[in-house]
């Protein structure tokens, strides 16, 4: 156990928590976005559909899904800038529940 | 005895034996095997275990038809029942596992530092859970009776039962396990029909890239009938009741109780969100599928069965006109059945593809199977979330906190027995329609759960104070706009009940910043403990300083 910089500490909090506001923004946008300006979209065809259908029935649940994938990856990444050890964690977050 | 008979109930047997079968293999054994699966389910399992639990009977059998009927305003539930995997995966299920409790109560009881609102939150466990349970046992009921030609509420007993069995044995171990061989029967039997179908209508296999096509060719058959629209927005309720109910489908979503409590069930935030990730690509396949379902069926009903002379319809129609779930009259008396003559029940458009794309009893076997392993996998998470509400939050935290493993495990499981015959029994009768009452489940989830946590991860000057009077004025106006919406005719902006989440959310937010702020801040270590939940398991916040555990030395004492 050592002492870090609260700095460093709230770097890391501080681009987990910038990048988790723009997924929420892209998914807000792709859902309730599309849904506010629908008239407009479905002058618009993609693939047979059109736009504003697509983007309900397809376009926000991909969106969703790449998003949830984007944050697993990226957040690993910034997890391992800081030094964070995935086997440390392991031992730690079993150790730390209450098991009662 | 047809052949359809045995197919359908080898499967179904099949299915169940697996099902116990695994149940048995991982019986549980300790307490935390019993409400967290010992903490050890990897991720991409877990994704799967989350599907499972997350598709109901619901999703399978009525989510297609609900989307074919309301056209473009059905595809609110599609964004909103996705949409609310974002929420949860980022703002609450690695926090939560980081803290490292048994269930949501707990959690709340503990941040917050009140037995007051955990007895709360527990009731609202029970409630929700227990309403959404009676969707999941009449659903069972029906696919059981259809299947066995039994009366459904013989169906219904029979899937109370076997649930009652299975997960009081098995404990979250065991349903985890469980619902991930649920997971692959029900995904395998909604995407076989609606591949077969996308082959005939488009020489396609993708369901998903060929629909397109189909709905363009129905937007003509649209303007030829003149009918409104199938893709025009809005016909069936106002914008802002579309806003309204996809917002409180996702904020119920990420408060649903028994699907946070699967997040608890794997080793670390890392591991949280990946299960997220998993967990909506393994829903997704199902619910980018629905619309492709929608739009088969709608095109095959507009250019095959409406406008044909009323005494030469198709074949498979008439099993459906006979159980009452397609109705077709002549009513202008011209001997054609045109489309405004026809009535279609939203379960008939999953449940009678096999038989419109003629994919013989294989496949119709299958589905059944299927229509099983969804109800049963809700069901069965259903039942540990309640249990542990009875069982560890009510009875162990608060009446015996001195009762042995053995004595609690005795406790959890008698109280699944008990919840689900109960559940059974009510499902009997059940009052009123049963997709009404689950919309209900999800207002006040979104009016409860979703702002406690939200606040409780977040916001570290929430207090109890807070907590309490944001739940209980969050239930209480969810209920009353219910009632006002349904019974009293007041809405506001067309936002009818199903929306309610909206303002339950809202209100219960403003409710618990004014009063945390009007009373005093939680006590020091609360406070530290919220803080501790940005980091990651191996940073530690104590008395302002960040510690990183880099496991060389002993922790310094405090």
């Amino acid at each position: 156990m050592r002492k870090i910089d609260k700095k460093v500490a709230d770097s890391y909090f501080k681009t987990r928590t910038t990048l988790i506001m723009i997924y929420l923004a892209i998914g807000f946008v792709v859902s309730y976005g599309c849904v506010l300006f629908a008239e407009p979209l479905s002058n618009i065809t993609f693939n047979g559909f059109p736009l504003h259908y697509y983007m309900g029935a397809q376009g926000a649940v991909l969106t969703f899904i790449i998003l949830l994938f984007v944050n697993a990856v990226v957040s690993d990444r910034v997890d391992r800038k800081y030094g964070i050890d995935e086997a440390r964690n392991e031992s730690i977050g079993s150790g730390k529940t209450v098991d009662h | 005895m047809d052949t359809q008979f045995l197919v359908s109930l080898a499967f179904i047997l099949g299915t169940f034996g697996l099902y116990i079968g695994i149940a048995i293999y991982n019986q549980a054994k300790a307490t935390s095997d019993f409400y967290v699966a010992g903490r050890g389910v990897p991720p991409i399992y877990n994704g799967m275990a989350i599907g499972a639990d997350w598709m109901s009977a619901a999703s399978f059998i009525g989510m297609a038809g609900t989307v074919m009927i309301m056209g473009y305003d059905g595809l609110g539930y599609i964004m909103g029942w996705t949409g609310g995997y974002l929420l949860l995966t980022f703002l609450m299920a690695p926090q939560l596992r980081k803290y490292g409790r048994y269930t949501v109560p707990e959690f709340i009881g503990d941040r917050y530092g009140s037995s007051t609102a955990r007895l709360i939150a527990a009731g609202a466990t029970i409630i929700i859970s227990f309403t959404y349970s009676i969707g999941q046992m009449s659903g069972s009921g029906v696919v059981i009776g259809r299947l066995l030609e039994v009366d459904y509420r013989i169906g219904t007993i029979i899937g109370a039962c076997l649930i009652a069995f299975y997960a009081a044995l098995g404990g979250m171990k065991g349903i985890t396990w469980t619902q991930v061989a649920q997971y692959i029967v029900l995904i395998v039997a909604y995407l076989v029909p609606v591949i077969f179908m996308s082959l005939q209508l488009t020489n396609n296999p993708a369901p998903w890239l060929s629909y397109g096509t189909v709905i363009e060719e129905m937007r003509a058959l649209d303007r030829e009938f003149g009918i409104s629209e199938y893709v025009v927005p809005f016909t069936e309720g106002t914008k802002w009741q579309f806003l309204a109910l996809m917002f409180t489908l996702m904020a119920g979503t990420a408060g649903l109780p028994h699907v946070i409590v699967r997040f608890y069930t794997v080793s670390t935030m890392k591991a949280a969100r990946w299960s997220g990730a998993w967990a909506l690509l393994f829903i997704g396949l199902l619910y980018l599928s629905a619309p492709a379902y929608a739009a088969f069926s709608r095109f095959i009903l507009m250019s095959q069965v409406a406008g044909s002379p009323i005494d030469q319809l198709p074949a498979w129609t008439t099993s459906w006109v006979d159980t009452g779930m397609l109705q077709v009259a002549d009513t202008d008396g011209d001997g054609i059945l045109q489309w405004q003559e026809l009535q279609i029940a939203n379960d008939i458009v999953v449940m009678a593809t096999p038989e419109i794309a003629n994919l013989g009893v294989f496949v119709i076997g299958l589905m059944a199977a299927g229509a099983m392993a969804a109800a049963l996998s809700t069901a069965g998470g259903l039942m540990i979330a309640i249990s542990a509400a009875l069982s560890h939050d009510i009875y162990f935290r608060s009446i015996n906190p001195n009762a042995s493993d053995k004595k609690r495990l005795a406790v959890g499981r008698w109280s699944i027995v008990i919840a689900s015959l109960a559940a059974g029994l009510i499902a009997l009768n059940p009052p009123g329609a049963i997709t009404q009452i689950v919309a209900w489940a999800f207002a006040l989830a979104s009016g409860s759960f979703f702002p406690a946590l939200l606040l409780g991860v977040w916001w570290k000057r929430s207090n109890a104070q807070g907590v309490i009077a944001g739940m209980l004025v969050g239930l209480s106006v969810t209920l009353g706009y219910i009632f006002a919406a349904k019974y009293g005719g007041f809405t506001i902006l067309g936002i009818i009940d199903t929306g309610a989440g909206v303002f339950g959310a809202t209100a219960a937010i403003l409710a618990n910043v004014i009063v945390s702020l009007a009373t005093k801040p939680p006590s020091k270590k609360i406070q530290e403990e919220v803080i501790d939940l940005r980091y990651p398991e191996q940073m530690t916040y104590r008395d302002g300083e960040v510690w990183i555990d880099d496991g060389n030395d002993v922790p310094p004492s405090r």
